[in-house]
């Protein structure tokens, strides 16, 4: 039993165990009962069996792998990581962590290392609000076990200071940029660099996820679609000739072909004068 | 004198055409946006759950401890639009892709015979969602852009779509209307729904300040065989 009760202080120390604490859920999304989780494993080195429950909800599951979201019923799961076939009815599991998902929730459960090296579970909400029109969202997740970090992109920082289990968010133009991780305040690159493509209307989140220590930290990144929104507009005139022409420029334009008219017409018309004359 | 009348009839001959070239000037500026007609096809009423919105993850592997590239991205649109025409109202215009301002609001091609492509949305000959076009009407130099032959379409009206490498997609016009530059529906721009391809320039009345305050949309939808 100790073993529950230290989990229940562990959550209320990351205080990030109950799940949708206000991030916008798409609109509708609480129609449905069920909450999308997806489940990463970042613990190096362990290939493990999640269960939810009594229920077995990931077999054999490798380092480094994200599952796709699953719908699950909203409502309150104990979540039990065991070492790849313990028997979860006498074992004890490697991780355990009691996770609320409310219906209409996105999130991610992600078992990695603290910054101490400790495994530990950590769910997180989400952000699948619209992204503004030719954005993307970037969400970076520290859960390594390292130290302080700064993210760059294109060699400039996006996320300074990001410590574990903490997570940074921002919406940045979309396309592929060149990402790496360094030690906090230094040029110590410890990740990358690798290019991420941030493709518009999405929502990308970048775990930063391995050891320090024992160098294999690495990135892994979760892509959720369908979060466009349509630009503010179309101004597609630069003038008013359309609107019946009462600009400088139009009136100028309509002068300058009504004066050629003109001069054309005085021209003929001396012409004729001269094939008059001569006939005389 | 015999020649004194001569003067005079040129006189009138300059008035005449004068006269001809006021009508033609107003002619070519309305001043006024053209009727609307048709409905646009909408995309079916959406059932947004948590199954369906957002869609599916794609789980896409980045750096190894390596620092190694990550799988690329599937590319989006093979087929990119290359140029635009209607020919019974003369409208041939080349096609770049365009993204978004800082304001939001669309990029529009500088070029009279430019028109932009709006490169996040889906691409003409797609099979889902709203292809969006976007053209000047006219420039401050008075000259009118290639989509101001939009006031002149009519339903059936035949408009085909070049593609890089892809055959033409070609649609028949079905709808247009005026909408409030300010309340430019977002469904113009969905990009699920039944495929259609929308072309958006600038209609009057004309502010000063602001310029052109509506959009001519012309909705065209992809051709039979």
């Amino acid at each position: 039993m100790s073993h529950i009760r230290k989990s229940t202080a562990l959550a209320a120390t990351l205080g990030t165990c109950v799940l949708g604490l206000g991030v916008a859920a798409p609109a509708g999304a609480a129609e449905g009962d069920d909450a999308m989780v997806s489940v990463f494993h970042g613990v190096p080195g362990l290939t493990v069996d999640v269960y939810a429950g009594d229920e077995e909800l990931i077999p054999d599951f490798e380092p480094g792998t994200l599952t796709d979201p699953m719908p699950l019923p909203a409502g309150s799961y104990d979540i039990k990581v065991f070492p790849d076939g313990a028997d979860p009815a006498s074992d004890d599991p490697a991780i355990e962590k009691t996770v609320e998902v409310a219906a209409g929730d996105n999130a991610t459960i992600a078992a990695h290392l603290s910054e101490d090296g400790e495994p530990e579970l950590t769910a997180y909400a989400n952000d699948t609000s619209d992204v503004p029109a030719g954005q993307s969202r970037l969400t970076v997740r520290h859960v390594a076990a390292a130290p302080a970090v700064d993210v760059r992109a294109g060699g400039q920082p996006v996320f300074e200071g990001l410590t574990n289990p903490n997570e940074d968010t921002a919406e940045v133009d979309a396309g592929t940029v060149s990402a790496d991780v360094t030690l906090a305040g230094t040029d110590d690159v410890v990740i990358g660099p690798a290019d991420l493509t941030l493709e518009e209307g999405t929502s990308n989140v970048v775990y930063a996820w391995g050891s320090a220590e024992e160098e294999n930290l690495a990135l892994k990144v979760q892509t959720l679609s369908g979060m466009h929104s349509a630009p503010s507009g179309v101004e597609a005139g630069a003038g008013d000739t359309q609107a019946g022409g009462n600009s400088a420029a139009a009136w100028l334009a309509g002068s300058a072909g009504a004066a050629a008219l003109v001069a054309g017409a005085l021209a003929l018309g001396n012409r004729r004068r001269a094939a008059t004359v001569t006939r005389d | 004198m015999r020649n004194r009348p001569l003067p005079a009839r040129a006189v009138l001959a300059a008035a005449v055409l004068c006269a001809a070239a006021a009508l033609l000037v107003v002619l070519l500026a309305p001043g006024s946006a053209p009727d609307d007609f048709g409905a646009r096809p909408t995309a079916p009423p959406a059932a947004p759950g948590p199954e369906d919105r957002p869609r599916a993850a794609e789980d896409a592997e980045a750096a190894g401890p390596d620092g190694s590239p990550g799988t690329p991205a599937p590319e989006r649109s093979p087929a990119a639009p290359t140029a635009v025409t209607v020919p019974r109202i003369g409208l041939d215009a080349t096609v770049e892709p365009v993204g978004v301002q800082a304001d939001g609001t669309v990029e529009i091609p500088e070029a009279p015979q430019a028109a932009g492509w709006y490169r996040f949305g889906t691409a003409p000959g797609a099979s889902d969602g709203s292809a969006v076009l976007v053209g000047h009407v006219d420039f401050e130099t008075g000259e009118l852009g290639e989509f101001a032959a939009l006031y002149d379409v009519r339903r059936g009206d035949t408009v085909r779509v070049d593609r890089g490498d892809a055959p033409a997609a070609r649609y028949e016009v079905t709808a247009r209307a005026v909408v409030d530059q300010d309340e430019l529906p977002r469904e113009l721009f969905r990009r699920d729904g039944p495929h259609v391809l929308t072309l958006i320039t600038c209609a009057p009345p004309y502010d000063e300040e602001d310029g052109y305050r509506n959009n001519l949309v012309v909705t065209a939808e992809p051709a039979e065989g």
